[in-house]
C-alpha cells in the first residue's frame, strides 16, 4: 500500500474523500491484477505460436495434442485449427485486458487529479 | 473464530453511531467506521490516542487475516475453473470422435513420466470424480450438464469473492486512512500544547 500516509490534521477529510481513497486504492489493486493477467495472456500467445510453427515443421501426420490430462493422437490439420482457434480466443482476452487496463488508468489519473488537488502533499498516490 | 467475528461486529456497530458507512457488515466481515472528526471519535470510543491507535492496529491484522483466507479461496476457484474447462474439453472430444464413427488414440500417463496408449472406442460413458471417494458413471451428455453446471457455480462463486475482497479492501482503506489521521491529530495536539507551553513561558 502506498497513499494517504500523511494527510494534515488541518485538511477536513470527508466521506467523499474517503470514497475516492476507496477507489484509488481497488483500481490500482485491479491494475497490478491486470498486469499479471496481461502477462500471462502475452505468454500464452508466444506458446501457442511456437506450437503452430513447430507443426508446420514437423513431417509427422498425426499429433499428440494434450486435451485435458491425456496427449490425443489428433491429425496434423485438426491440430493447426484448433490451435489457430486457440489463438484466437486468447489474442480477444488480451485485447480486453488491454482496454481495461486504459480505462483503469484514466480513472486513476482522474482520481489523483482530484484528490492531490485537495490535500497537495499530505497525501502520496504514487508507487515506490 | 465465527463467533469471534460477529462478536467484533456487533461491537462496531455499537459505537458506528455516527458512521457513514452506508453497511455495517458483509459476510461476517465488520464495516470500518468512517471518522468524521478525530475529537468526537476518540472521545465516543472513550480511549486516548494510543489505546484507539490500537484498537485500530488490531482491527487492521484483522482484516488482513480475513484477506489471506479470502485470497487462498479466489486462487483455489482460479485454478478449478481451467480444470473445469479441460475436463468439458475432453468429454467433447469423446462425443466428437463417436459421431464420427472413430477411436481415439491417447497417450496417458500410467505413472510418473511413464505413458502407455489406449484406444477408446465408441464409448458413451464417463467416469466422474465427485470427491469424497466416490466416482459415479455418466453419459456423455449428462457429464457435459453436470461440468457445465459447476463451472458456472464455480465462476458465480468467483465473483461473489471478489464483491468481498473489494469490500474488504475499502475497510482496510478507510481503517488506514482514520489510522493516519489519528496519528496526525495527535501530532498537531502536542504541537498546540507546546506553542501553548512555550508562550505561558515566556510571559
Amino acid at each position: 500500500m502506498q497513499h494517504e500516509q500523511a494527510e494534515k490534521s488541518d485538511t477536513v477529510v470527508t466521506w467523499e474523500d474517503q470514497q475516492n481513497i476507496n477507489k484509488f486504492s481497488k483500481l490500482n489493486n485491479r491494475f497490478h491484477e491486470l498486469e499479471d493477467e496481461i502477462k500471462f495472456a502475452k505468454e500464452t500467445n508466444d506458446n501457442l505460436e511456437d506450437a503452430g510453427n513447430e507443426l508446420i515443421l514437423t513431417d509427422e501426420d498425426i499429433v499428440r495434442f494434450q486435451i485435458g490430462e491425456v496427449f490425443a493422437h489428433v491429425p496434423r490439420e485438426e491440430v493447426e485449427i484448433r490451435i489457430e482457434e486457440m489463438k484466437e480466443v486468447n489474442s480477444k482476452t488480451l485485447e480486453k485486458l488491454e482496454k481495461e487496463k486504459e480505462t483503469v488508468l484514466a480513472q486513476m489519473n482522474e482520481l489523483k487529479k482530484i484528490l492531490y488537488g485537495k490535500f497537495r502533499d499530505s497525501i502520496n498516490l504514487e508507487e515506490d | 473464530m465465527a463467533s469471534a467475528s460477529a462478536e467484533t461486529a456487533s461491537s462496531s456497530s455499537e459505537i458506528a453511531t455516527a458512521a457513514a458507512s452506508p453497511t455495517t457488515e458483509r459476510r461476517g466481515i465488520p464495516a470500518a467506521q468512517f471518522v468524521e472528526d478525530v475529537q468526537t471519535f476518540l472521545s465516543q470510543l472513550d480511549l486516548d490516542v494510543n489505546s484507539a491507535l490500537a484498537f485500530l492496529q488490531e482491527r487492521l491484522q484483522q482484516y488482513k487475516l480475513v484477506e489471506m483466507k479470502l485470497l487462498a479461496q479466489q486462487r483455489d476457484l482460479q485454478a478449478k475453473i481451467p480444470d473445469i474447462e479441460k475436463c468439458l474439453d475432453i468429454v467433447a472430444t469423446l462425443q466428437a470422435k463417436k459421431e464420427g464413427g472413430e477411436a481415439l488414440t491417447a497417450d496417458f500417463e500410467v505413472s510418473e513420466g511413464i505413458f502407455s496408449r489406449a484406444r477408446i472406442e465408441d464409448t458413451d460413458s464417463v467416469c466422474l470424480w465427485l470427491g469424497a471417494n466416490v466416482m459415479l458413471e455418466y453419459s456423455c451428455d449428462e457429464a457435459t450438464v453436470l461440468l457445465q453446471k459447476n463451472l458456472e457455480n464455480a465462476k458465480a462463486s468467483l465473483e461473489v469473492l471478489i464483491a468481498d475482497l473489494q469490500f474488504l479492501r475499502d475497510q482496510v482503506t478507510i481503517t488506514q486512512v482514520t489510522v493516519a489521521r489519528v496519528y496526525n491529530w495527535d501530532v498537531h495536539q502536542r504541537r498546540i500544547r507546546q506553542a501553548a507551553a512555550a508562550a505561558a513561558n515566556e510571559s
